[in-house]
């Protein structure tokens, strides 16, 4: 079924070299394996979207990349270092940015303690500029700065999530369902406009999407994740080529209602 | 009438040696997830290293500061070498809680044969009486409201202002998300248990020097009111320790003005029920756990 083998991890057709690579990982909770054998890759400049039903074990992988779980296998690759199973914060360190799906924020603090906290890494001098700067991005965070931010609406609130990952310019950026709960005007154009824009000035960014047709419209490379496992991965227009596309999510006995438009409809 | 001015005045210095021990208390618990129940014994602990720094002659203020470092670098042992590696083998907060009142029952017992039973006391003039009305208060009492005011205000400044105490609700807040911040979470709760250490043993130098003797079973009774002052204001929360402390000041004190003295804890605990049932969150609900003032 799988179309690409896994194991040819050369950059073929004409990706940018691996900034961030993930081989053959396994990992999950308690001991249990979650996602089995899975590679992953990202360099810079490219939008790579990883769909899939839910309880693929999207999530999961994106935590092991960060360092919050624990790789029994398989190893990651930060640039040429090996990185596996290092601590989050020497990986924010080192340029790997992680918004998570949910709790992607720090909530008693005011918007401007979050955007600090994004910059903790940083002298105070710089946060300054960093604050600036990211408040050009998204401009409606700049008025609000002294607002906790657990008042902030479903948009203003993952603007602010994303903003606080840019204050230490990471070179890679890992996006968990960045458009979870937000409208679907806001979605489009949180990934048209803003994903694009920084895989545009050269991030890596690594991204899992339940709106899956509007991921593959924004992205250099899929990967289709099932049941903990890469069932298929590829150009988004070869993906969706195939006549089996749907088939194959499923063929996993799992629906897959983000393909479906009415669901992109719905509010 | 009279009575209860008076009872006011001592009120003030109740509360400011409950916030001291209280805010102390309950940002371990905020910050750290630790409900420290060996809390009180290093309190007393404090209080008996400054004892004997005073029998030799030594200044009690200078005793004070000994009693606070003892504190401060008791606590963050205790939570490395004690607290740490069982939160990090998943022990649930039930366990901790019981594996807090094990290291409080060894500390009381660790510390009997070195101190003994009997009561003790500084040697301290408590210096001349002052007068604003019919409060009637000593110089060392003036001086121990002015410790809690200005150390109030500092922490107020450290979780405002500051680098490390911004990191330090933040950790509070959401540990994951901090990590992934590049925030060093272990370095700054070491910080925590230094400066949450420090503020137990002041607290508990200056407990012994607002009270004519102490004993070692002082440790379960400040206990008591450090946990009802936490618990009204809202376990976890800094400043509503401080609100806490001074409506658990202020009431004890009055009632022992109404009723009497020996009641103290008794009222403290009596509150500490009540607040459980009617409002079990405390004042400052949790959502706002280490929420900037206002």
């Amino acid at each position: 079924m799988t179309l690409i083998s896994l194991d040819s991890q050369q950059q073929v057709d004409g990706r940018p070299a691996a900034s961030l690579r993930a081989e053959h990982i396994t990992s999950g909770y308690g001991g249990v394996p979650v996602i089995r054998d899975v590679s992953i890759s990202v360099g810079p400049s490219e939008i790579v979207a990883i769909i899939g039903p839910n309880g693929a074990g999207k999530s999961t992988l994106l935590k092991s990349l960060v360092g919050i779980l624990r790789v029994t296998g398989g190893r990651i690759l930060l640039g040429a270092d090996d990185v596996t199973n290092h601590p989050p914060e020497e990986l924010a360190r080192r340029g790997v940015g992680y918004v998570p799906q949910v709790n992607d924020i720090f909530e008693p603090l005011t918007v401007l303690e979050n955007l600090e906290m994004g910059g903790y890494l940083l002298t105070g001098a710089q946060v300054r500029t960093r604050v600036a700067e990211v408040g050009d991005v998204f401009p409606q965070l700049p008025p609000m700065l002294k607002r906790r931010a657990d008042k902030l609406s479903g948009g203003e609130r993952k603007m602010l999530a994303i903003a606080r990952v840019l204050m230490l310019d990471p070179k890679v950026l890992i996006l968990d369902e960045p458009t979870a709960n937000l409208s679907p005007k806001l979605a489009d154009s949180l990934l048209t406009e803003h994903v694009k824009r920084l895989a545009g000035v050269g991030k890596a960014v690594l991204l899992v999407e339940q709106r899956a047709r509007a991921a593959l419209k924004i992205a250099d490379w899929t990967s289709v994740l099932v049941s903990g496992a890469t069932r298929l991965e590829g150009r988004p227009d070869e993906l969706l080529k195939r006549q089996d596309f749907e088939e194959l999510f499923l063929g996993a006995g799992t629906t897959l209602p983000a393909v479906d438009e009415e669901d992109d409809d719905k509010r | 009438m009279d009575l209860f001015v008076a009872a006011f005045g001592f009120g003030l210095v109740s509360m400011s040696v409950i916030a001291i021990a209280a805010v102390g208390f309950t940002m371990q618990f905020g910050i750290t997830n630790m409900i420290n129940l060996a809390y009180g014994e290093v309190m007393i602990s404090a209080a008996y290293v400054a004892y004997y720094v005073n029998k030799a002659g030594i200044s009690i203020w200078l005793g004070m500061v000994v009693g606070a470092l003892f504190g401060s670098v008791f606590s963050f042992l205790l939570n490395r070498f004690v607290y740490a590696p069982f939160m990090r083998k998943g022990t649930a907060n039930l366990g901790m809680v019981i594996v807090s009142l094990a290291v409080s029952l060894m500390m009381a017992n660790l510390l009997l044969p070195i101190v003994g039973y009997y009561s003790v006391s500084y040697q301290e003039d408590a210096g001349s009486l002052i007068r604003l009305g019919s409060i009637v208060l000593t110089r060392d009492q003036l001086i121990i409201i002015g410790v809690a005011v200005v150390l109030m205000l500092g922490i107020h400044a450290l979780l405002t202002y500051t680098r490390l105490g911004k990191a330090m609700r933040a950790t509070a807040a959401n540990p994951t998300l901090a990590r992934n911040c590049g925030i060093p979470t272990q370095r700054v709760i070491d910080s925590v248990w230094l400066i949450t250490g420090a503020m137990c043993g002041l607290a508990g130098v200056v407990a012994a020097l607002n009270s004519d003797s102490f004993a070692i079973a002082n440790g379960a009774a400040f206990l008591i009111t450090i946990l009802a002052a936490a618990v009204l204001g809202g376990a976890g929360q800094p400043y509503g320790a401080m609100i806490g402390a001074v409506l658990i000041g202020l009431i004890t004190e009055l009632s022992a003005a109404a009723w009497s003295p020996q009641y103290k804890e008794v009222v403290a605990f009596a509150i500490l029920v009540l607040v459980m049932v009617l409002r079990p969150q405390g004042l400052l609900a949790k959502r706002g756990a280490l929420a900037a003032a206002g």
